[in-house]
């Protein structure tokens, strides 16, 4: 009898083994599909819902993410101060967080102290790594504020004509149309020059673009679209200062930066005129406005560093309410009208040794970090490297439902003209043009659950 | 075999108990217990934040109007009476600190009027200039040539002890501006919270029966603390070793000191911490249910540290007998007790009052 039950404990702990090993990939029902950011995602729906570290940071790095966190915040002033000295001479703005607001969207106005645009200029052809060719005495991007006693380069007014679109059910909405014009500039514009407007985008997420790997990236593209679907998808390559190495694109709003150290050093010497180890020359350098101090880099090392560590280790705020019924059907209407054809829904980052929270996870940014031409209401005829004047860089959606809570009013697109996230579909044309459309055919109901899951992101 | 049975019964029996932990709370029933969360969120944002705001406004008007006196009549006694009303605003606003969310943020009102550093070089060029100084231009400059440390830095001088005389034509202009500039600002900011478009104490009382910000009154409850929270790191040594207190401390630096012409920092940091300590209990010139009152109700205990603690830290900055400028270097010791004291405060409100919120405060 004692045999029996050797035996048969044995018997159920060889089976129990066994069933423990069944499937080879696990099923996605069995992953909580809050987690954005995987093991980088935070439980905040607040205002400060863009603005939480990565759990689990050491104490060390805790400190540093602290360091730029405060850094981020930190108001420049003109040099020399004995805080925080460098601001300008010409510059768009005085810190971090008076364009991305709670980490995350900005403000499209532009000359007010919370004004989030930043301007770019070039003319046609290409400079000597293939990036946009800038104009002598204006630089690669245009600042419309200067210190006293000095000119900001432009002046740019935005004015808006309305759009109605009219839904097949009779629905209508009226879209804004925006205009820019250079008002006033401290030299003569260039005879065909071409402007381009940016919203601050939000912050957050990027320590888990930067870490998926090329590889995951490319193999998301369809540069001849060989599926038929009508959606390409074309990587950007673009040169990187500080590597001195032409690489993949993966942040900026068409691509055209490869890092978030580059990324936060150019805001650093372009949007606030603070010079840095990465772009030790003023913006304005060799124009007549130059202050003429050797003081570069303005920034400390420590303070880029802790600054590219903090914006990489921001933590990725959960979905809400991913149960509720109608959210489920606005989920499965998002994939049905292929837009996840661009918004990709589930990606896997690569190996990090150093933050095992951005490291191997399977997380929704719905981006494939690829450029995709979005029509011709959309472009800025502008060409940035391998973008063209209208291929645009698929914005990630994870956190856009929390755009109002960190913002307050909330914008979308590129340049903000999109007031609500129906606003922000209807602009989409080119290749997404077919899901537009197919998104105007649902009913209002439907429509109104598309939203709703956007809303739970 | 009867072994196994057994085994098992007591596994079950064990893990039952467990799941059926005594309930250890007051007697206070769950429908009172909702009618004190709404009471409590009600005299959050009439007495406490709408309260504050009121002051803050009328406060602004004060100073404004001591400042176009001062201009008018350049005499000492104008000069002193103006500077005690920019400490008069400065005592309400930072009181306001301890519940920094809302417009207050959203609608940049705290950078229109409490940015540092200034910018003083911007600030000495625009003065020796003669680009125009009215309301409408001081409102499109920058933060850090708005609000009240700008009008510090002329109403007290370098020495912080200018004299009426000294001030010149052009700082008198500076100054009527940026007075009417933070005057217009704080207005702005009081009625962000009572009447449309945004109505945002309307936001807070209604949170979850209809509010577009709050979804939950824990969301509230929430950010509440999280204010509380925030003050407390901001001023004394956060857990990122930064803060208002513990940088011009370990820097030993009075440069990075916040308020240094005035000489008000201490006082500055008390009054958040006060404001802090207003929210918890519900009042500010009138007393109301605070969120005292609720942990009250599920948890004397934890309440009576928590107001123990507020005390503690509030008291420990009386300890400090100089200026904050000085004492970084003279009354070191003090300055880390008050740190420490901060710490704690702010440890038991992370650690003991966010569960609270997320335990009891479900609806």
């Amino acid at each position: 009898m004692k045999k029996f039950w050797v035996l048969l404990s044995m018997s159920i702990a060889v089976l129990a083994f066994s069933m423990c090993n069944k499937a080879d990939i696990f099923p996605d029902s069995g992953y909580d599909e809050r987690l954005s950011g995987g093991l980088a995602t935070v439980f905040d729906e607040t205002s400060k819902a863009f603005t939480n570290a990565v759990d689990g940071l050491s104490e060390r790095d805790a400190i540093i993410h602290g360091l730029g966190d405060k850094s981020f915040e930190q108001t420049f002033v003109t040099a020399p101060a004995p805080v925080n000295s460098g601001l300008g001479p010409v510059y768009n703005n005085v810190s971090c967080i008076s364009c991305h607001h709670n980490d995350g969207k900005g403000t499209p106005t532009v000359g007010a102290s919370n004004s989030s645009m930043l301007f770019r200029m070039s003319i046609p052809g290409t400079d000597e790594h293939g990036g946009p060719l800038i104009v002598t005495g204006f630089g690669a991007q245009l600042q419309d504020k200067a210190s006293v006693g000095k000119q900001p380069e432009v002046k740019i007014d935005i004015s808006y004509t309305d759009l109605p679109v009219t839904y097949p059910d009779g629905n209508i909405i009226t879209l804004r149309n925006p205009h820019y014009t250079v008002i006033q500039s401290y030299i003569p514009m260039p005879s065909s020059y071409m402007l381009t407007l940016r919203l601050a985008p939000p912050v957050f997420g990027a320590g888990l673009l930067e870490n998926i790997p090329e590889q995951t990236i490319l193999s998301f593209a369809d540069e001849d679209d060989k599926n038929k679907d009508g959606i390409s998808g074309k990587p950007n390559y673009v040169y990187n200062p500080y590597t001195k190495k032409t690489e993949l694109g993966r942040f900026g709003l068409k691509a055209n930066n490869p890092s978030i150290l580059v990324q936060v050093a150019g805001a650093y010497q372009q949007d606030m005129g603070v010079t840095n180890y990465v772009f030790p020359q003023e913006s304005d350098y060799g124009q007549s406005q130059d202050d003429g101090y050797k003081d570069d880099p303005e920034l400390p090392d420590t303070l880029l560093n802790a600054v590219a560590f903090y914006v990489k280790s921001l933590a990725v705020p959960a979905r809400r309410n991913v149960l509720d019924a109608d959210i489920k059907k606005g989920e499965a209407l998002f994939t049905q009208i292929n837009c996840s054809g661009c918004h990709k829904p589930t990606v896997q980052t690569g190996v990090d040794v150093t933050l095992p929270q951005l490291s191997s996870q399977r997380i929704h940014p719905y981006t494939d970090l690829l450029l995709h031409d979005m029509g011709d209401a959309l472009a800025d005829n502008r060409p940035d490297y391998k973008a063209t004047g209208k291929e645009w860089r698929t914005m990630p959606l994870w956190g856009i439902g929390l755009f109002q809570k960190t913002n307050g009013t909330p914008y979308y697109l590129h340049d903000g003209r999109a007031r609500s996230i129906e606003e922000a579909i209807l602009w989409h044309g080119g290749e997404a043009e077919k899901s537009r459309n197919a998104f105007m055919q649902l009913s209002k109901d439907d429509r109104d659950r598309v939203i709703k899951f956007l809303n739970s992101l | 075999m009867k072994k196994i049975i057994l085994c098992t019964a007591i596994t079950a029996v064990v893990i039952y108990t467990s799941c059926n932990k005594a309930d250890t709370s007051s007697p206070t029933s769950s429908e009172d217990f909702a009618t004190l969360e709404t009471t409590v969120l009600s005299d959050f944002t009439n007495n406490v934040a709408i309260a504050g705001y009121l002051d803050l406004d009328n406060q602004a008007t004060i100073l404004n109007d001591a400042v176009q006196a001062l201009n008018t009549n350049t005499t000492e006694a104008n000069l002193t009476t103006a500077r005690n009303a920019w400490k008069g605003i400065r005592t309400v606003w930072e009181l306001s600190e301890g519940y920094l969310f809302g417009p207050v943020e959203d609608n940049e009102y705290d950078p229109q009027t409490d940015t540092w550093p200034t910018d003083y070089v911007q600030m000495n060029n625009l003065l020796a200039s003669s680009q125009p100084l009215t309301v409408s231009d001081v409102e499109k400059f920058d933060y850090s040539l708005r609000g009240y440390h700008p009008l510090e830095y002329i109403l007290f001088g370098v020495s912080g002890n200018i004299a009426a005389t000294e001030i010149t034509a052009r700082q008198k202009e500076y100054m009527v501006s940026l007075a009417a500039d933070i005057k217009n600002v704080c207005h702005a900011l009081y009625t962000s919270w009572i009447s449309a478009p945004i109505n945002f104490g309307q936001q807070l009382t209604t949170a979850g029966s209809g509010s577009t910000v709050y979804s939950k009154k824990q969301e509230v409850y929430t950010k509440i603390a999280e204010g509380m929270i925030g003050i407390c790191d901001e001023v004394g040594r956060s857990s990122e070793n930064t803060g208002k207190i513990y940088e011009p401390f370990i820097a030993k630096d009075s440069n990075i000191v916040e308020s240094p012409y005035s000489e008000n920092s201490l006082t500055d940091f008390k009054n958040n911490i006060i404001g802090a300590y207003n929210v918890y209990l519900g009042k500010y010139k009138v007393q109301g249910k605070g969120f005292s009152d609720l942990v009250k109700a599920k948890n004397a205990s934890l309440d009576n540290t928590i107001k123990q603690k507020f005390e503690t830290a509030i008291s420990s900055f009386d300890n400090v007998t100089v200026s904050f400028e000085k004492a970084i270097f003279d009354q070191r010791q003090q300055l880390q007790t008050l740190m420490d004291n901060l710490s704690d405060l702010k440890g038991t409100l992370e650690e003991q009052l966010n569960p609270f919120i997320i335990q009891y405060i479900t609806d």
